[in-house]
């Protein structure tokens, strides 16, 4: 039944002298909604960057939908290679700090890329684009400048920009620890929906419950290794390994 | 002192030469308007190239480096002298462009735009820089992960934002290039500054010159002021924590 999408094997990433994955290793079956937990400086973000090649690793693979991106034709130039191509046309990337184009409308926003990138007509990406605000619960806020929408409608907007490309897998970085408490429910919302519509997403978060009640699994992550993974229920509730145990003591007193 | 008000500002020097002199200004301003639209899109250029990513784009970004450099360095009076005393001399190029002289404009007139060009771009393209360099990292990143290319990114997302950064010191760019342009009156060109040179050894009185200075004056004192509202309304932007918004 499982069918694997993407297949992390001893991934590496230094940033100089800085080693900031040493050696990640991570199956994610089509569907699965894995949840990332791990103190700040772990590699949690780093991760996501591998994955979509803002950050390419340096040692190690990563299949997606059976091709090793990171050895694709063409690659090894850095830039204009055939596996970016493939990677980004597949690979949705929401942000922490949402990095929505100020100079855009809200609908802008999510059809600048289907039209420049796709090549898709101004209608169909129009149409499309209005399809997937109203969607997040903005179809009210079409024509409106990201600054006078609040940070929860931000994100959203944001989310259905990631939506449009049609991406195969969806990465959440820490997407609501920007927020005041009172938007990141909506938020949250909008991405359990969009896991029960059966995407696959690589959410890295600190919202232990939205870990618990959506995720398919949760990986924890400290010092640029997965330390320990499974079911939801058995990592958070019964944590094997220490460092899992000092973590979740410290997240959960709050 | 009247000997002072005499030699300065002289009514009756100026009302003979006024229009004189305003005709010469108008080709400041031909020269500045021509230079000014080629500065802002050879600068552009020069900054994109300047930040194109990876190692296969490094001898370009060297190239773009130390060319802006190099044009920042040398006095803008000695780039004048190069281009209008060899260029011409150079018989590989084609004769329209070793003596150019387009939209009936005399040779002289299109070696100080080149000039300009040539100095100015490279310090247009610092400012582009500035303006590039303030957009948050994160736009990058977005634009990318949404499948664009670094060119799409730039023109798309970047630059747009980066232009609206920079207006302030943009205009101080484009005042200081209004200026230089009278040192094209070193190649006997017949802008404001020569003819009132003229005006002064034939009558041995700098009334001419200072109505020339006037008519700079006139021009570039509003701009000055522009500058000031652009700063403060970014500052009040600024610290309202929002962006200046384009569209």
């Amino acid at each position: 039944m499982a069918e694997p999408i993407l297949q992390l094997r001893n991934v590496h990433k230094r940033f100089g002298k800085l080693e900031v994955l040493k050696g990640v290793d991570l199956d994610v079956n089509k569907g699965e909604v894995i949840c990332i937990l791990g103190p700040s400086g772990s590699g949690k973000s780093t991760l996501l960057r591998c994955v979509n090649l803002l950050a390419p690793p340096e040692e190690g693979e990563i299949f997606l939908e059976g091709q090793d991106i990171c050895k694709g034709p063409g690659s090894g130039t850095g830039e204009s290679s055939w596996n970016l191509d493939f990677v980004r046309q597949r690979v949705g990337m929401v942000f922490q700090q949402f990095n929505l184009f100020p100079h855009k409308t809200a609908l802008e926003n999510v059809t600048l890329a289907p039209m420049k990138v796709l090549g898709k007509s101004r209608a169909e990406a129009e149409e499309k684009g209005r399809a997937l605000l109203e969607r997040v619960g903005l179809g009210d806020r079409l024509g409106q400048y990201p600054e006078t929408l609040s940070g929860g409608q931000q994100q959203r907007v944001a989310i259905a920009r990631a939506l449009a490309m049609e991406p195969h897998v969806m990465l959440f970085d820490e997407v609501t620890s920007a927020l005041d408490p009172e938007l990141v429910k909506e938020v949250l919302d909008t991405m359990r929906e969009l896991a029960e519509e059966g995407m696959t997403m690589l959410v890295v978060t600190h919202e232990i419950g939205f870990a618990r009640e959506v995720g398919d699994q949760v990986v924890f992550m400290d010092g640029g290794v997965v330390v320990e993974q499974g079911d939801p229920a058995a990592v958070l509730d019964n944590p094997r390994e220490e460092r899992t145990q000092r973590f979740l003591g410290l997240v959960l007193e709050r | 002192m009247s000997v002072f008000f005499e030699q300065y500002f002289d009514f009756h020097v100026m009302g003979e030469h006024f229009w004189e002199v305003l005709e010469a200004f108008l080709q400041n301003l031909l020269i500045w308007v021509a230079a000014l639209i080629l500065v802002l899109i050879w600068g552009l250029i020069l900054a994109f190239l300047r930040q194109l990513p990876g190692k296969g784009f490094a001898p370009i970004r060297f190239l773009t480096i130390a060319y802006i450099d190099v044009f920042r360095a040398i006095p803008c009076l000695v780039v004048i002298l190069l281009i209008s005393g060899g260029v011409p001399f150079l018989t590989f190029l084609p004769k329209g462009v070793r003596i150019p002289e387009w939209f009936g404009k005399p040779d002289p007139f299109w070696y100080g735009v080149a000039s300009l060009l040539l100095v100015f771009g490279a310090y247009m393209a610092e400012v582009y820089r500035a303006g590039i360099e303030a957009v948050p990292k994160g736009q990058m990143e977005a634009a990318r992960s949404l499948g664009m290319s670094h060119t799409q990114a730039m023109r798309h997302i970047i630059l747009p934002q980066a232009v609206t950064k920079v207006p302030a010191p943009m205009l101080n760019e484009s005042i200081s290039l209004l200026k230089e342009t009278t040192l094209v009156s070193f190649i006997a060109f017949g802008e404001s500054v020569l003819v009132s040179r003229e005006i002064l050894a034939e009558r041995l009185n700098s009334s001419a010159l200072i109505l020339t200075a006037f008519f700079f004056l006139v021009i570039i004192l509003p701009l000055a002021r522009l500058v000031d509202y652009l700063i403060k309304r970014n500052q009040t932007k600024v610290t309202r924590g929002t962006h200046i918004e384009v569209a």
